[in-house]
């Protein structure tokens, strides 16, 4: 899984929870508490995949690089450390 | 082996080899460590999970709500004393909860809890428009389905079922979601 994919899966599961968190408000203010625990599930299980792409994704980037890159006077240089 | 402070070999260090520390002309350098890419997918990640965990309560409440039950049969009215065309006010299924019950010129028995979906002011029987009005900020409901048909109302009224016993109405449920 690339870290594009990962930015991806984070940003859908962003529009899966708004989603879920209306429908929940409105199932429980609707006194519709099968439906109520089915969205709520959903938006749990979404907010764990969101967590462990953001580990994932970390795991990418702060991957300590092999290839140089040159330097400002033209060298090859160290790699970027991670910020 | 540097004798350097770790906290100074680090990635926010004056001598850490990042780009982002040592750029030079940068008069924003402290929001580039901090505003950056990799801080922004951070945030959306801690957000979608914050949106997730924020359903927790409410299914914890509904854990409960399902465990109660709600389905005792109340009497309300015998069937004798309440003429087509005319209503009865009482309280279903707590004390809280003020409702109404309509004999319709059709000769059907509908009841709703009384309280209006806008801002819960009690909701009134029409007989000549055969509608359920409420006269704060004038809602309409339809009184064969309790759905809002005119006013600031958005949502059903929540509909009491009603059962004749012998020739007695009881109040056996409710249905919030109806129609």
């Amino acid at each position: 899984m690339g870290k594009k994919t990962c930015w991806g899966i984070i940003f859908v599961t962003i529009a899966i929870n708004v989603v879920m968190l209306q429908w929940t408000v409105e199932a429980w203010l609707g006194r519709e508490y099968e439906i109520t625990l089915v969205y709520s599930g959903v938006a749990v299980v979404s907010a764990f995949i969101a967590f462990f792409t953001l580990l994932q994704w970390r795991k990418l980037e702060y991957k300590t690089g092999t290839e140089k890159k040159p330097d400002a006077s033209g060298q090859s240089g160290e790699t970027d450390q991670a910020v | 082996m540097s004798n350097d402070c770790p906290k100074e070999r680090g990635r926010h260090g004056k001598k850490s080899k990042s780009d982002m520390v040592n750029l030079t002309g940068n008069i924003e350098q402290k929001d580039d460590m901090t505003l950056n890419r990799r801080a922004f997918l951070k945030t959306a990640a801690g957000a979608s999970m914050a949106l997730g965990l924020a359903t927790v309560p409410f299914s914890l409440r509904a854990m409960v709500g399902l465990a109660e039950d709600d389905t005792e049969h109340v009497e309300i009215v015998q069937l004798d004393q309440l003429p087509r065309g005319e209503s009865v006010t009482f309280n279903y299924p707590t004390e809280n909860d003020p409702s109404i019950l309509v004999h319709t010129n059709d000769g059907e028995l509908v009841a709703y809890n009384s309280a209006c979906t806008h801002l819960m002011c009690p909701v009134f029987y029409e007989k000549e428009s055969e509608t359920l009005l409420c006269p704060c900020h004038k809602g309409y409901f339809d009184l064969k389905s309790g759905h809002p048909i005119a006013g600031p109302p958005q949502r059903e009224l929540p509909l009491i079922e009603v059962e004749v016993i012998n020739g007695t109405v009881y109040a056996t449920g409710r249905q919030y979601r109806h129609g």
